[in-house]
């Protein structure tokens, strides 16, 4: 898919550092005020950088489900001390608050993190830790990796219905453990088969070969940016050493 | 037919992989996210998400199957749910305890394969409830969560036990489920491609 985010005028790893220190700043500042403002900022940011929408669908997947599941289960279920009600329902609200610090902060690192998935290409952020001494076989596995995902849910759906068509029952308990390996034997044994012909031409392209690699599409790295990112790594490392000593 | 032996890559220089461990790992990787899809299609209550991982630790030893148990959390992490970037240090364990199960022969009867499950299922379990207590308060929004809520409804129990036998009830059935697997697709892959990853070390 092409990304055509804001985000892509900046270097990839200032885009990260920066979610970083949202993170970190959702974990170890005062709750709930401190997650709130690096929920509000990563979600802002990612708007400005034409993937909010995209995030706010992943904070909605993540952070209301943990909010309602501790809400109900530490506030009302195992309440120690319900001392608050609505209607009939009585809860606690230490409890409650609990859940919502808990909700905040994983909405904040989703935001954040999600912000840097959707809005910077992943070839983009290999390129630019490539260019920061990502070892070559380090930035292959990692590029290949991510380009295997897609096409191995599509091969597993291809699989699935290739074997229906062929009368394999995927009904009932016993019966849909039962299909389990009709369907993963040819999904392994395709890949299984693969990975010998991409060792081969690994083998065959000289990838082992010594020596720096050259890139064909160089990344930016401006000064200010790395002064920035710099100024970001002092700031997380204080905001973790903050957090253990007080 | 001409046999060579694999390449060994710079990274040999932290672990031992061999080109084709790292054609592998990424084909492995796949795996994790595919049985996870047809998990799901076949709406069974297990994750089966390690089976790549424990393949690769089979097939090409404890570091390959760190690295695949990292990668694919990561890509998961990227593609799905930046969430699970924190559980990366579980399936460091499930990729090394596998590797060196597998050194040991425990693929090779259905039986020491069932044991080494029961072995990473309870390492899994204990090294994830202070990474769930920590993200999530205690509750994954999954079924593991769903099992934990019960426990402290029902029990009373605290966060932390509530989350630890969850956690220890699905794990200890996923990941034995997973080795026999592991252990059926060894028995069954053709015999020139089990030699050529011994013959890689």
């Amino acid at each position: 898919m092409t990304i055509t985010s804001r985000f892509n005028r900046w270097n990839p790893l200032t885009v990260l550092a920066a979610a970083l220190l949202l993170t970190v700043v959702a974990y170890t500042g005062p709750a709930p005020w401190a997650p709130a403002a690096a929920l509000a900022l990563a979600l802002g940011a990612a708007w400005w950088g034409g993937v909010g929408r995209r995030v706010a669908r992943l904070v909605v997947a993540v952070a209301p489900p943990t909010f309602v599941l501790l809400a109900l289960t530490n506030g009302v279920f195992a309440a120690e001390h319900a001392e608050a009600a609505i209607g009939a329902l009585r809860y606690d609200t230490g409890a409650v608050r609990d859940a919502l610090v808990v909700a905040l902060r994983l909405g904040a690192a989703v935001a954040a993190l999600g912000a840097v998935v959707t809005g910077v290409p992943s070839r983009r952020l290999t390129r630019a830790l490539a260019a920061r001494g990502l070892p070559g076989w380090a930035a292959y596995l990692i590029v290949a990796s991510l380009e295997a995902a897609p096409e191995a849910r599509a091969r597993a759906q291809e699989v699935l219905d290739a074997q229906r068509c062929r009368g394999l029952a995927t009904g009932g308990g016993l019966g849909r453990l039962r299909a389990l390996l009709p369907l993963a034997g040819p999904l392994v044994a395709s890949l299984v088969a693969e990975t010998d012909e991409r060792a081969l031409a690994l083998d065959a392209r000289g990838f082992v070969a010594g020596g720096r690699r050259t890139a064909l599409t160089a990344v930016d790295d401006p000064r200010g940016e790395r002064w920035a990112r710099l100024a970001i790594f002092v700031a997380i490392v204080a905001l973790l050493a903050w957090r253990v000593i007080a | 037919m001409v046999c060579y032996p694999p390449v060994r890559s710079p990274a040999s220089r932290f672990g031992s992989l061999s080109t084709l461990a790292l054609a592998l790992i990424p084909r492995a990787v796949a795996l994790n996210l595919a049985l996870g899809a047809i998990v799901s299609a076949l709406k069974l209550p297990l994750y089966l998400d390690s089976v790549g991982t424990i393949l690769a630790g089979a097939l090409a030893g404890p570091v390959a199957g760190i690295v695949t148990g990292v990668l694919s959390n990561l890509v998961l992490g990227l593609l799905v749910n930046p969430v699970l970037l924190a559980f990366i240090p579980v399936t460091v364990i499930i990729g090394a305890i596998a590797g060196v199960a597998a050194r040991l022969g425990a693929f090779r009867r259905w039986w020491t394969a069932a044991a080494a499950g029961v072995v990473i299922g309870v390492a899994a379990a204990l090294s994830s409830v202070p990474i769930v207590i920590q993200v999530y308060g205690g509750l994954t929004p999954t079924g593991t969560g769903v099992v934990t809520m019960v426990l402290r409804g029902a029990f009373g129990l605290s966060m932390q036990s509530a989350a630890k036998v969850a956690s220890l009830s699905t794990d200890v059935i996923d990941k034995p489920l997973s080795c026999l697997l592991v252990a059926a697709i060894l028995a069954r892959l053709p015999a020139r491609i089990t030699a050529r990853f011994q013959s890689a070390g």
